[in-house]
């Protein structure tokens, strides 16, 4: 049971991490930006559950378990201020909240 | 004897402690009875000390005794030591003795002024500074007695601190002080380096040992110190400034405290002042000069006070001519009986201050003497034994000192003789103009109208007795000795200061011949002008208005500079350099600050791109250095 090789889900890896950083620099609405940050960490879950294999030990996957339920707490904390923004009737528009300009 | 010395130095640091612990608990007058008794505790110790010391053999007088090791630095040690001998008991029973009587006359004096209470608890400190001085076994605590002096006086002088004059006159008699500590603090130094050590016992007896310029040195730095001390040329325009603390304050500074500071200082230190024998000269030569400048200056002053503070000058000159030409003994019989004569006058000038709602100036006075009559009797005894007219104290000791000068062999004796003389001749006439100006003629209208009497109280009481206990003093206390006759002052100091000069019988009375007829040449030339008015009175000269031009010179020499410099550093280093540069500083930073806010857009995508472009160049730069 060999598989593609390696490089193949490192290829696979970069493709959604670039997406994902695409989605972050481009995209203006929070919620498509929090998704596009979800893209990149699966990106890099990716790459180290494939690296993990090709060395054949497990804590590449440990890493990836981690990454994941640190992303979970991750999104709690994103979507509940996107939430608090909605109901305060703010601009959901990352351009429009620039308060911290100097 | 020990315990009665020790408590003798203490007990008026107790009482100033006290006074200002208690505060305001203590009732005004409260405080200056605890004064007038520690500084009467003091005199009562001191008269024990005296008389168990006469129990002992006359080479067998002196007795160290040390409380404690104060000080410690590698092998140099000194300790809160103090030294009772034949000297330090004589200065112990002047400074406490007059000291009480000025205190107990300041309840007098200073009764109904605002801040009595911080006035006595300064007196005390002033008395327990100078006891210190007299009575401590090493130079160190000397000097720490030394510097008290100068504070206590600095306190005293500024005690009317609301006024200007008094402020500034507290800060030049300081200055002039500091800069007088400060040599001797530099003599000192030398001390310790030469001998290692500032006990009496050890450095006089190696003072022969220092060798010439290391000799020189410490005696011109002891002799700085005296001579600023003392108020002689050319540190001497502090004193007649001083006249502006209290009347009482000016009799302290004047009679046991401070100015006779500087001659205790020659005679306790004379084995280094022998080592050096032209510094002692300078010494004699300094104390000529000043008797004469200050008589001078006397002749044309007219505040009552002043014309006493120039005596004391030229007084103090006496002592320090007799100490320099090593007439030890006669130097501190002279400082005894100016102590005496001199209180005496301050406080008979401040009864009549006093009783003439605090003016000082002699034209508005005149004719005192009906409405003074006790008074004026004392105030004629000071003055009769300020000129040096027999039977009264001051011909015994002035005549004695002049004897001295004339046996010190060789030229120099015989022109510090005719100095002496001439200043016999001026102390007559000044000391007389003073006195025929307040109490003789008739009364002015200003007598007439602020004239208000003594009342028989207790301020009344304070004021009249002390005066008449130093009128007492003044009047015998020159006959505790007589030259050549009779000599219990110079035997009881000769194991502590051997005196170097010996007068002959002819050469005392050729003195005190000349000394008297001019004394009363003065008196006579006085009379002529302010009494009898068949002359009238010469032109005063500028330059004794002017006091020799000695504020004027200091004003240009020191004083003008210092500002000018002052000035010119402000101008040109503060103003350009530091002020310049930080202001750049400050601009700098606001600028660099302005520059780096447009980074910060606020914008979350450049912050992104900004970390992705420096991971990649991070990742960039890693690939291709590997």
């Amino acid at each position: 049971m060999m598989g593609p090789d390696v490089v193949w889900y490192l290829c696979v890896s970069a493709f959604l991490f670039c997406t994902g950083a695409l989605g972050v620099l481009i995209r203006r609405s929070p919620l498509i930006v929090l998704l596009s940050l979800e893209i990149m960490l699966n990106g890099a879950n990716l790459a180290l559950i494939a690296f993990s294999r090709y060395h054949g030990n497990g804590d590449g996957q440990i890493f990836a378990l981690a990454v994941m339920a640190v992303a979970a707490a991750e999104v709690v904390v994103g979507l509940g201020l996107i939430v608090a923004m909605a109901r305060r009737r703010l601009d959901l528009d990352v351009d429009r909240l620039r308060t911290l300009r100097g | 004897m020990i315990p009665a010395a020790w408590i003798c130095l203490f007990s008026p640091l107790a009482a100033a402690l006290v006074i200002t612990l208690w505060g305001t608990r203590l009732s005004r007058r409260g405080a200056g009875y605890i004064a007038t008794l520690s500084v009467g505790v003091s005199f009562v110790a001191a008269l024990v000390t005296f008389a168990l010391l006469l129990g002992d053999k006359p080479d067998d007088r002196s007795h160290y005794s040390t409380a404690w090791r104060w000080l410690t630095a590698g092998s140099f040690h000194a300790g809160l030591r103090i030294l009772v001998d034949p000297l330090s008991v004589f200065m112990m029973l002047i400074v406490a003795g007059v000291g009480c009587l000025i205190v107990a006359y300041s309840i007098g004096y200073m009764d109904g002024d605002d801040e009595e209470r911080r006035y006595f608890a300064y007196m005390a400190l002033f008395v327990f500074s100078m006891l210190l001085l007299v009575q401590s076994g090493n130079l160190l605590l000397l000097l720490a007695g030394w510097g008290l002096v100068g504070l206590s006086s600095y306190l005293l002088i500024g005690h009317w601190h609301e006024r200007p004059t008094a402020v500034a006159a507290a800060k030049k008699a300081f200055v002039m002080n500091a800069f007088g500590d400060a040599t001797m603090a530099l003599a000192l130094f030398l001390l310790i380096q030469r001998t290692g050590s500032l006990d009496f016992e050890v450095v006089f007896p190696a003072a022969g040992s220092f060798g010439g310029w290391a000799a020189n040195l410490v005696a011109l730095g002891l002799l700085g110190g005296a001579v600023a001390k003392s108020a002689q040329l050319p540190l001497q325009t502090w004193l007649p400034d001083a006249m502006e603390g209290p009347t009482p304050v000016s009799a302290l500074i004047h009679a046991a405290t401070m100015v006779t500071a500087g001659v205790y200082l020659i005679v306790r230190t004379h084995a280094l002042f022998e080592a050096a024998p032209r510094v002692l000269e300078l010494s004699a030569g300094l104390g000529a000069l000043t008797l004469l400048l200050a008589g001078l200056i006397a002749l044309v002053q007219v505040d009552i006070k002043r014309v006493i503070a120039y005596s004391t000058m030229s007084q103090i000159g006496y002592m320090f001519l007799a100490a320099g030409i090593g007439a030890y003994a006669n130097a501190m019989f002279h400082l005894m009986t100016h102590a005496f004569f001199k209180a005496l006058l301050f406080m008979a000038a401040g009864i009549v201050i006093h009783a003439l709602a605090a003016e000082q100036d002699m034209r508005k006075m005149g004719g005192l003497r009906s409405f003074l009559p006790w008074t004026y009797v004392a105030f004629g005894v000071g003055a009769l034994s300020l000129a040096g007219i027999p039977p009264f104290s001051g011909f015994f000791s002035k005549d004695s000192i002049l004897a001295a000068a004339l046996a010190n062999n060789g030229w120099y004796g015989d022109l510090l003789w005719v100095a002496g003389l001439i200043g016999t001749f001026l102390t007559g006439l000044y000391t007389f103009r003073m006195l025929f100006m307040v109490f003789w003629g008739e009364p002015s209208a200003f007598v007439r109208e602020h004239f208000h009497p003594l009342e028989r109280d207790v301020p009344g009481l304070a004021l009249g007795v002390p005066v008449a206990v130093l009128a007492v003093l003044s009047a015998v206390g020159g006959f505790l000795q007589f030259a050549g006759v009779w000599t219990p002052v110079s035997n009881w100091l000769e194991p502590v200061a051997p005196s170097l000069v010996d007068a002959s019988g002819v050469q005392e009375a050729v003195s005190s011949v000349l000394g008297v007829l001019l004394g009363a040449a003065g008196i006579g030339v006085a009379w002529w002008i302010y009494a009898a008015r068949r002359a009238s009175a010469p032109r005063t000269l500028p330059v004794l208005v002017h006091k020799f031009y000695f504020d004027e010179l200091y004003d240009a020499l020191f004083y003008r500079p210092a500002v000018w410099l002052a000035h010119a550093l402000l101008r040109w280093i503060e103003q350009p350099l530091v002020f310049g540069s930080l202001r750049e500083i400050a601009d700098g930073v606001r600028g660099l600050g302005t520059e780096t806010r447009r980074i910060q857009t606020g914008l979350v995508r450049t912050y992104v791109l900004a970390i992705a472009a420096s991971l990649a160049v991070v990742m960039v730069v890693f690939v291709v250095v590997r």
